[in-house]
């Protein structure tokens, strides 16, 4: 048993590489923010990328995931949602290396994973939550948080001084108490719409991703695909969680058969996009341009 | 690896399954704690993000501190921080205690009497056409403090 979990897996016999190296580099990219979890989970995720050995023993990732699980338990219950399908995911290579079909495993568990995570998302978007499905979620998000303030800028028609404004009628005040001179609200017809769009959108894209992830027919699978490389261009171009994207293109990375050639290649190029979607700019570029 | 051993169309086994069924598990207490302890649905494993206003930023606690001739409201200071967010984030009997007895140590650390502890927990929420914000109390939790040791529940 120990043998086997040591012992590292060819390439022919399965998991694609860049899988593994992918999701060594989201390790060295996510904070941690427990000492001692941040000092074994990037020593590891290095000697992943700097060792075939390591990177392709199931030991390495069961420890891992055992390790950012460790970090969820330390931190409970303020970690976020990318770093329970990180655990997941880290659990899912170092069983899929174990077992005598890795790639199979790997690619069977990445569409479980994502089907069961979209299908989350959906039912606290759709069912459970109370204020998403008739907009407010994205109407609120887009004037109160700074990290949607130059998507809302660009795309809503707001200018700078509208947004200051909004953001003080958005403060809430004691209870019972009342404003003589309450601050303008300001929503432009376009900012309404945009909220509408986003709302909607992220809805249709996570529900047809959950379906296409969750219902196991060989001919869903470009749609699938496409489906995933969509929503991580679309949706990572606002979204301020990198993290969630780059999981998301590593694991569709962990679906594609060998015989498709641009597939691979896609997913690697989502990934560096969701990185430069993090890192420029690029809304902010815009709204500067935009509201000149 | 062949097309049919990464075919997608497999279940892949037992150990393909072994990791969402943990999502399940984990996804499914999170909509219970979130439903019946006031847990946001932003954490906890079940994928609730950017879902709803009611994040971790839209919950605060205020904390009372009183003793014989003091009785006042304290500021969250950095040492109380991480207990008032998952107190906020999760208002349950067991963070709440976790978040009193940090306060209870910290005013003995200050030599400043306190015989009891009450937690207020809040929530801002958004008015469905017009937005205008409003508070809400979500929870309230009293603590008791012997003379000596802090015993909270």
């Amino acid at each position: 048993m120990w043998i086997r979990l040591l012992r590292p897996v060819h390439d022919q016999e399965g998991v694609a590489d860049p899988v593994l190296t992918l999701t060594a580099i989201v390790l060295l990219l996510r904070p941690l923010d427990v000492w001692w979890v941040t000092a074994i989970v990037l020593t590891a995720a290095c000697l992943s990328l700097l060792s075939r050995t390591v990177r392709r023993a199931p030991l390495t990732w069961i420890l891992l995931a055992l390790f950012v699980g460790a970090r969820i338990v330390v931190l409970w219950p303020l970690s976020d949602n990318h770093i329970y399908l990180l655990a997941y995911w880290c659990l899912a290579i170092g069983l899929a290396l174990s077992s005598t079909t890795p790639a199979a495993t790997l690619s069977a568990s990445s569409r479980w994973l994502l089907g069961g995570a979209f299908a989350m998302a959906v039912l606290w978007k759709a069912v459970l939550s109370p204020d998403y499905v008739d907009g407010r979620f994205f109407r609120v998000t887009l004037l109160t948080d700074q990290r949607f303030a130059d998507a809302a800028l660009v795309f809503g028609g707001l200018s700078r001084d509208q947004m200051a404004q909004n953001r003080a009628f958005l403060d809430p005040l004691p209870t019972g108490a009342e404003l003589l001179t309450p601050p303008p609200f300001v929503e432009p017809p376009r900012l309404r719409a945009f909220a509408a769009v986003t709302t909607w959108s992220g809805l249709i894209l996570e529900g047809l991703i959950a379906l296409t992830c969750l219902i196991p027919l060989t001919r869903l699978e470009i749609a699938r695909h496409a489906l995933l490389l969509a929503f991580c261009i679309t949706t990572y171009a606002l979204a301020p969680v990198a993290g969630f994207g780059w999981l998301i293109a590593t694991m569709g990375l962990a679906q594609c058969r060998p015989r498709q050639r641009l597939l691979p290649g896609a997913y690697v190029g989502v990934f560096i996009l969701i990185l430069m979607y993090s890192e420029v700019p690029w809304a902010g570029v815009l709204a500067d341009w935009a509201v000149r | 690896m062949t097309d049919a051993a990464a075919g997608s169309d497999s279940h892949g086994g037992w150990r393909a399954l072994v990791p969402v069924s943990l999502l399940v598990v984990v996804a499914c207490s999170q909509v219970t704690l979130a439903t019946t302890a006031g847990l946001t649905p932003w954490k906890g494993g079940g994928f609730g993000m950017f879902s709803t206003t009611d994040n971790g930023e839209r919950r605060y606690v205020r904390v009372f501190v009183s003793a014989v001739n003091r009785s006042e409201e304290i500021t969250i200071s950095p040492s109380l921080s991480d207990a008032a967010s998952r107190a906020a984030v999760l208002p349950r009997d067991a963070e709440l205690s976790r978040l009193a007895r940090r306060v209870v140590k910290r005013e003995r650390r200050h030599r400043r009497p306190v015989e009891m502890v009450r937690i207020e927990t809040w929530r801002i929420e958004y008015a469905r056409d017009t937005l205008a914000a409003t508070t809400h109390l979500t929870r309230e939790f009293v603590c008791r403090v012997d003379p000596t040791p802090a015993s909270c529940p």
